[in-house]
């Protein structure tokens, strides 16, 4: 009986402390594994995407400009290294343009820009990654994923955005002055590990640019953001970008991504 | 789908030279451009083939020489019989090498007068009527070309620009009258050009080596006739291009042995020397779309002292090594809407400079307005900028594509 007993507090003991231990994991993740949560979930969803994205640009006129491409996307390993090819449909002047960027984390990406009219294959330096894609809102960071080590990332708080709840990670580049932002806020959706909205603020502190999702949907078990927007608040410039149509795992190969792929686009995927 | 964009342009001349056609300009024209792209759907045994026909026209009301011309820019096939070769047969442009402005490797034909007078950077490039045949493979990919009809660099004849004359010993406009003469169209005659490229980490290396004939009139067959020819050339270079470490930006560096090949001795007064060209560049992109290139490009001419030796009172002065530096300034403003260039050849040898100033504004998806200009600066007049000094001009273009 008293081995029972003791058995008993012995059992109870352990598994309290699992419990706690658990619960406290689950309460209170640190700020830089929500975030690798989120790059993942975003930037390196499944294996391979084929999507077809639309990015309207709006000035404070309120004169627009549309840019319609087909984006083909590969990964090696989740945060690791990946392959993007992009083709231009629209606007008509670059039109049959195409783009290809080997992500390597760690070090400059390979850039390389294929103009049609004269056959040239560009190599691209890419020292700044801040600059703005295809003259839209979005830099080439936003759209390609920033590195996890660039920053130090602090959980806020947890709040609920609409029906969804999140987690608030407050992430600050490690070298202030490097980049025009000295901070980003971000709302990471709890369920899904996506973005629903990002707030980033200039190197005096004062909020400039907000990033919202505005559209998540689930393709092959896998959730998307399918339309997201924008906004540059000294400007009123903004730029909308909807994914028309996504596929994953469809097959995409590593052969794909080289100097023959820009010189010839490959027919099955661009159209 | 078909696109094209129709445009209008004009190009005053600053110092009306009235040694060519025109005395108050260089350029002015409407074009009406069309393209388009076909991808069949089926049959099946074509479509695993994955092919693509592209058809790209011009029509062109040429108010300079009084004309209205339609031009075939781009009209191919292409297919791939294996999953790691492509065909590409007909009219198309041709492109490789690693110099921004400069070609070493690249062969194929250039239109410099439509360079100087203000034309889009597109017209640069002349098509080639040729077979393309690329192999891949996970060793290294390959390109072999087959160009059997001869297309030459549209010369500068003094019609348009005015320019040194080496049979006359002086800058001439439209009294030239030299006359160009191609190789046959034979079997024999076709220009083969071929490359041999893969990566390394992040560096491409290719090899390149070419066989036809040099692009320019390098030859002199008759010069009481003032008859100039094509003389044979073959081609042998490497290049290389990749990112520097810690200093960011990427760097690239070609060579080329250009075998002159009915004067390999280099005592042919009459037909231009071997050379070895080499080429250096660097570009770095720098924050708010700010970029900078810079080349260095040298010229070696081999037999050096047979040139010398041989050279007769009224030859054109040559250095052993003929140097050129360019600069390429880059800024976008307006959310990239509007592009500042700067693009500047400067021969510290030749004591001759091209200034190349431009001004590109997108106003919308569909419209475009340029406006830039062409400035030449040179000690002597045979020197390749310097010849063209009196033929700075000023140009703009307004595009609507669609």
């Amino acid at each position: 009986m008293k081995r029972f007993w003791l058995g008993l507090i012995l059992f109870l003991c352990f598994a309290s402390s699992e419990i706690v231990r658990s619960v406290y994991a689950q309460e209170s993740p640190d700020g830089k594994s929500v975030m690798n949560e989120m790059l993942t979930a975003y930037y390196y969803s499944r294996q391979d995407a084929k999507s077809e994205v639309f990015m309207r640009i709006v000035n404070r006129q309120g004169q627009t400009r549309e840019r319609r491409l087909i984006l083909l996307r590969l990964d090696e390993t989740d945060g690791g290294k990946q392959s993007y090819y992009i083709y231009f449909h629209e606007p008509p002047d670059v039109q049959g343009m195409s783009f290809l960027v080997l992500k390597h984390p760690g070090r400059d990406d390979d850039r390389w820009l294929y103009l049609p009219s004269i056959d040239l294959v560009k190599r691209i330096a890419t020292s700044d990654k801040r600059t703005s894609f295809a003259g839209s809102d979005f830099t080439y960071e936003d759209v390609s994923g920033r590195d996890l080590d660039e920053d130090d990332h602090e959980l806020l708080d947890e709040e609920s955005l609409g029906e969804r709840s999140t987690f608030v990670v407050k992430s600050t580049p490690k070298r202030f002055g490097e980049v025009e932002f000295s901070s980003r806020k971000f709302w990471i959706d709890k369920a899904t590990h996506l973005p629903l909205k990002v707030e980033h603020y200039d190197l005096k502190g004062m909020l400039y640019k907000v990033y919202e999702t505005s559209a998540i949907q689930t393709f092959q078990d896998t959730p998307t953001i399918t339309k997201a927007v924008m906004k540059d608040l000294g400007s009123g410039h903004e730029t909308e970008i909807t994914i028309k149509t996504i596929s994953y795992d469809v097959g995409i190969t590593s052969d794909l991504f080289q100097e023959r792929l820009l010189r010839r686009p490959p027919t099955k995927w661009i159209r | 789908m078909i696109h094209g964009f129709a445009e209008v342009a004009s190009s005053p001349k600053f110092l009306g030279d009235e040694r060519t056609d025109k005395d108050e300009f260089n350029l002015l024209e409407e074009r009406f451009q069309l393209k388009a792209a076909y991808r069949p759907a089926k049959p099946e045994w074509l479509v695993s083939q994955n092919p693509e026909f592209f058809y790209k026209g011009d029509l062109l009301v040429d108010e300079y020489e009084e004309a209205v011309r339609y031009k075939i820019r781009e009209a191919y096939g292409l297919v791939s019989p294996f999953s790691w070769m492509d065909v590409k047969l007909g009219r198309q442009i041709l492109t490789w090498g690693t110099g921004d402005l400069l070609f070493i490797n690249d062969a194929f034909p250039k239109n410099y007068e439509s360079f100087f007078i203000g034309r889009d950077d597109e017209y640069l490039k002349v098509p080639s009527d040729a077979w393309k045949f690329s192999f891949a493979s996970h060793w290294a990919s390959a390109d072999l070309v087959l160009i059997p009809f001869f297309t030459p660099d549209v010369s500068i004849t003094g019609d348009r620009l005015s320019f040194y004359d080496n049979l006359l010993g002086r800058l001439v406009g439209e009294e030239s009258d030299r006359l160009l003469t191609e190789p046959s169209f034979q079997p024999n005659n076709t220009q083969i050009a071929g490359r041999l490229y893969r990566d390394f980490g992040a560096y491409e290396v290719a090899a390149h080596v070419f066989k036809g004939y040099f692009n320019q009139p390098k030859g002199i067959k008759n010069a009481d006739a003032k008859e100039l020819f094509y003389p044979k050339l073959a081609i042998y270079g490497a290049s290389i291009r990749g990112p520097v470490p810690f200093l960011g930006g990427i760097t690239s560096g070609e060579v080329g042995y250009l075998d002159s090949l009915e004067d390999r001795s280099g005592k042919n007064r009459l037909i231009e020397n071997a050379t070895v060209k080499y080429l250096v560049g660097y570009e770095r992109d720098f924050p708010k779309d700010l970029r900078l290139g810079v080349q260095y490009f040298a010229e070696q001419m081999l037999d050096f002292d047979e040139f010398k030796i041989n050279s007769q009172s009224g030859d054109i002065p040559r250095d052993q090594f003929r140097q050129l530096l360019t600069l390429r300034i880059t800024k976008l403003f307006w959310r990239q809407t509007l592009e500042a260039s700067f693009f500047t050849f400067y021969s510290p040898t030749d004591s001759d400079t091209h200034f190349r100033p431009r001004l590109t504004w997108q106003t919308s998806d569909h419209w475009k307005f340029t406006v830039g200009a062409n400035i030449f600066l040179g000690r002597h007049d045979w020197t390749e900028f310097g010849q063209l000094e009196d033929n700075d001009n000023l140009y703009m273009r307004l595009r609507y594509s669609f």
